[in-house]
């Protein structure tokens, strides 16, 4: 923070020397101090993508060969066409700084952002996903705080709201401590008229910008500036700089809107979110090519004797913008004083070109509409870290434990175990559309009423093996969140991420940034998957430990399933079914959680994704389910597969009898055939009667499958053929195990 | 005849939308969704609190819509006998305005619950429960954070028979481990004297689609389908 003073009024501006001369130059005078706090909240790395935008070059067009996106990157949300007249938006950002330093109130007030972010799309946000890390749990206070309240955040604004938390993801590392995060993503849908009828732009000229909902305080000023830098022991004194959420205003906000949207007469919608008033009125005009007069005097404030620097730059929550048209002005206010919120029309559009903002008499803005979103981008360096070479060359040890104390332990671990914990404490059935509920399945499953159409969404990625490898460790993330929905019966649609990173003016954090971005492109296009949306997140670091995050390249995917029938689930249904075990297991340990839990150790060589085989096994699965062959379908994620299997036993209370023999490379040891985490896996039930079939169709697709065992109504699971012997498991102590880490926790 | 419901829309009701799905859609009952400062009692022949957060739960979950005029209108329909039932906030609405005895506090765990739990029927006469046998076992899920029902004596609700539902296991046993949110006497669900009046903490409105069931019922449409043989057993 630098301390400037320019015409006798000071204020503390982020930005570099450089920037300000590049300001200076642009407006080829010297900028008012209201001006010059405009750019500095516009530009930085949290608003203009500074550091990422080059590299973000590369997803250009990533959306543009597929009919069914109605809106992609740039917009505030994804928009796709599911057909039947509807559309769907989507979109995932970071609330991590906040949170870390203040939990309930960050992770809150992130859930408040990603609902207005879908809500000035004009559609209904009718679900949330939150992905989180933080560090570990077991004696850690600390973690344990910003979890507990974390979650509550969560749940109390989202519940409030009535919009269902259908999935998440949790990981604890300890690389999350003091640095955790909070992302969080929200769906909406609503007819393709509504969509049309309110862009977040200002298109015409002659139109009344109304601000609505709450006050203006002057809480988070500068929130934007102070996520764009790393957090120090300095930051507990950031507090004051998160802002506080109101669920109850937000949810007639949601109302309101969406009944003004419906009159035709809203041309132009947009959240106050970072930036506040700043970037919702230049971003209407500049994006919308137009102009317009904004009178601060018309704000209504929290408080008297705010100047036009404080309301142009309060991130106070609640607030939207709406661009309307003058013949329904009248009609749009009678909708907001229905439900008692408080508004102002706060000046018009016009077609200058150039944003004008007065206080009262006075002029304190004057600029050319796009000049703020027109920040200088910085070419970053990147470079491997060296201490990649030796994690790489981790070596697992010999095993010394028995194997099946090995997978209680697994089963047992925080990131593999029940996250009940966390989603009993979320309302994820309001809106009667959850039809696969939380822990319920790999994916969440709503039903789209009045239709026979289903969408599917997961969110997630491996950060412990985005760690060893961000270019193999995201596309992993990407087979993972698109088998999530495949496994309940989706087909995936598009894809949005938020990439949390280190800072990338070093360049080793850089580095994984430049390889995740990669590897979301490379497949993303190779699988004809559009990317229709993302976040950046950098500078989670932590000062004092001078260590940055395990790289986080978050996913989330959303597919869509046609028919009720063809909704599959994840508890194995009946005893004396088959099961079989699709896709190849290679010795792919480094990052395991076998690894982490077992030996402590960091390293190894994390799974490589084999791009065509991926896309000949949900080709395969695709097919079974055509053929209604699948029965019950969970795809192998982390501890490996019996890890898989268990949980599928859970629900109905059955066992599984394998016989593992001749169904892997000779060469594979005990623990890799068992805890290897080989992306594009899945355990599925099916009728002995399917058998030939589904091993012809396999055939055809050259896909890797083993018929490894049939269910059995003792709950139970028995192994054969491992070189250790015959190994016995009780499913009712792997429950009781999977269960009770987190609860024995937390609830002390 | 034909019958005409109101749902209510306190600020904050999250429900409504949810409600009015499963009256209209479902079981194609002639329903209202109505502001709360707008609802005028003369046209209806029952009204429905339904669940949310009412002016968002504060200073307590129902208490601040407890004194909206919408309740001043449900109390002449209480007053009458037509059917007044409210619904997880609106159950919390209920007992604030006094309509029904007790009071709701924080669940015993301290937090909000979200689960698929077991309701045994314990008064079948009711306006939201005369469609039912006594001693069947129900399936719904509760969303809530204030379900712990409280109330002075429970002896004088049982020689009324006002309570109507509990929290029951499977079998209908009333054990601990049944009552999620450690409820006086495992009690879910509470009536007036005069058994017109019903509040509810679990959601009928959710279990009333085989689809959203995990377990394949649809209990919800018979607290609906009572209301409706409320109102014509009264009319004839």
């Amino acid at each position: 923070m630098t301390r400037v003073t320019l015409n006798g009024e000071d204020a503390e501006i982020e930005m570099t020397e450089e920037e300000f001369e590049k300001v200076k130059e642009l407006l080829e005078r010297e900028p008012s101090i209201t001006e010059l706090g405009a750019f500095d909240v516009m530009w930085s790395e949290h608003c203009s993508y500074k550091s990422s935008r080059p590299k973000l070059k590369i997803f250009e067009d990533a959306e543009a060969n597929y009919d069914y996106v109605l809106a992609g990157p740039g917009q505030d949300a994804g928009v796709i066409d599911i057909g039947d007249g509807y559309a769907l938006a989507f979109r995932i950002e970071s609330h991590n700084h906040p949170s870390a330093i203040e939990p309930y109130h960050g992770a809150a007030t992130g859930i408040g952002g990603i609902i207005r972010d879908i809500l000035c799309m004009g559609v209904r946000p009718i679900a949330l996903l939150d992905p989180l890390r933080f560090g570990k749990l077991k004696n850690n206070p600390h973690s344990q705080w910003l979890f507990k309240y974390v979650v509550k955040g969560i749940a109390d604004y989202g519940n409030c709201t009535g919009i269902p938390t259908i999935g998440g993801e949790v990981e604890f590392d300890e690389s999350f401590e003091s640095n955790c995060l909070v992302n969080v993503a929200c769906i909406g849908l609503g007819t393709i008229e509504d969509f049309k009828h309110a862009p977040s732009r200002a298109y015409n000229p002659g139109d009344y910008v109304v601000l609505m909902g709450g006050s203006t305080g002057r809480d988070g000023i500068h929130g934007v500036t102070f996520a764009s830098r790393t957090l120090t022991e300095m930051s507990e004194a950031d507090r004051p700089a998160v802002q506080i959420g109101d669920p109850f205003t937000k949810k007639l906000i949601i109302e309101a809107t969406l009944e003004a949207v419906k009159t035709g007469f809203v041309r132009g919608l947009k959240d106050l979110g970072g930036g506040g008033l700043t970037c919702a009125t230049s971003e209407l005009t500049g994006d919308g090519n137009t102009g317009g007069n904004i009178d601060l005097r018309k704000v209504f404030t929290r408080e008297p004797g705010m100047t036009s620097y404080e309301i142009m730059l309060s991130e106070s929550q609640e607030r939207m913008a709406f661009v309307v048209k003058p013949e329904g002005l009248e009609t749009v206010l009678g909708i907001f004083r229905k439900y008692e919120m408080a508004f102002a029309v706060i000046g018009r559009t016009d077609d200058s070109k150039v944003l004008k903002v007065f206080d009262g008499e006075s002029l304190v803005v004057n600029l050319p509409a796009k000049a703020l979103s027109e920040s200088p981008t910085f070419k970053r360096q990147e470079k491997k870290p060296l201490y990649l070479e030796e994690l790489l060359t981790q070596k697992t040890p010999k095993l010394s434990l028995e194997i099946d104390e090995i997978i209680y332990k697994l089963i047992a671990s925080e990131n593999i175990c029940s996250k009940e914990w966390v989603y009993r404490q979320y309302d994820h059935e309001v809106g009667v559309r959850s039809i696969v509920k939380c822990g319920e399945g790999d994916s969440g499953v709503l039903r789209i009423i009045g239709t026979d159409k289903f969408i599917a969404a997961s969110v997630g990625v491996n950060s412990k093996h985005c760690f060893l490898d961000p270019y193999e460790g995201v596309k992993g993330g990407l087979v993972e969140e698109c088998g999530n929905v495949i496994a309940n019966g989706a087909k995936p649609m598009a894809m949005v991420n938020c990439c949390n990173f280190g800072n990338p003016e070093i360049a080793e954090s850089f580095w994984y940034f430049s390889k995740a971005v990669d590897g979301m492109n490379d497949f993303c296009r190779t699988m004809k998957i559009p990317i229709v949306g993302g976040n950046v997140s950098f500078y989670n670091e932590d000062e004092v430990k001078k260590t940055a995050i395990k790289a986080t390249p978050m996913i989330m995917v959303v597919g869509l399933i046609e028919g009720e029938e063809n909704i599959i689930t994840l508890p194995f249904k009946k005893a004396g079914d088959n099961l079989f075990l699709i896709g190849e297991t290679k010795a792919e340990l480094g990052g395991s959680e076998y690894h982490s839990v077992i030996y402590g150790l960091k390293g190894g060589i994390p799974p490589k994704i084999d791009d065509i085989k991926i896309k000949a096994t949900w080709n395969f699965i695709f097919e079974l389910y055509e053929n209604g062959l699948i029965i019950a379908n969970h795809d192998v994620n982390k501890g490996g597969f019996v890890i898989s299997i268990a949980e599928m036993c859970f629900k109905n209370n059955l066992g599984a009898e394998l016989d593992l023999t001749d169904c892997f490379d000779k060469t594979l040891r005990d623990d890799e055939v068992l805890f290897s985490e080989t992306y594009g896996r899945f355990i599925i039930e099916a009728h002995p009667n399917s058998v030939n079939k589904i091993l012809e169709i396999a055939n055809k697709h050259r896909v890797d499958i083993k018929n490894i065992g049939t269910l059995i109504s003792k709950p139970e699971i028995n192994v054969r053929g491992l070189n250790y012997g015959e190994l016995k498991l009780e499913v009712s102590k792997l429950k009781d195990k999977f269960d009770s880490t987190i609860p024995d926790l937390m609830e002390i | 005849m034909s019958i005409k419901i109101a749902v209510i829309q306190f600020p904050g009701a999250n429900c409504d939308l949810d409600t009015i799905h499963v009256l209209k859609d479902v079981m194609h009952i002639d329903v209202d969704l109505i502001w709360h400062n707008y609802f005028k009692e003369s046209k209806y022949d029952g009204v429905i609190l339904p669940g949310g957060f009412s002016f968002g739960d504060y200073l307590r979950g129902g208490i601040i819509a407890a004194h909206s005029p919408a309740i001043d209108e449900a109390k002449i329909m209480l007053k009458d006998g037509r059917p007044v039932i409210g619904i997880c906030n609106g159950c919390q609405i209920l007992a604030e305005a006094q309509f029904i005895p007790g009071a709701f506090l924080h669940n015993e765990s301290l937090k909000f619950i979200c689960k698929w739990v077991n309701l045994k029927v314990e008064n079948n006469n009711t306006a939201f429960s005369n469609k039912m046998n006594l001693g069947d076992v129900l399936a719904l899920p509760i969303a809530h954070a204030e379900g712990r029902y409280f109330v002075d004596s429970i002896k004088e609700l049982e020689e009324n028979n006002q309570i109507v539902f509990k929290y029951s296991d499977e079998e209908g046993e009333l054990t601990k481990d049944a009552n999620p949110n450690g409820s006086l006497g495992s009690i879910a669900g509470i009536c007036n004297l005069e058994q017109n009046c019903v509040g509810l903490m679990p959601h009928p409105e959710r279990a009333s689609e085989k689809i959203l069931s995990p377990m394949g019922t649809e209990h919800g449409k018979l607290f609906f389908n009572s209301m409706l043989e409320f109102i014509k057993r009264k009319v004839s």
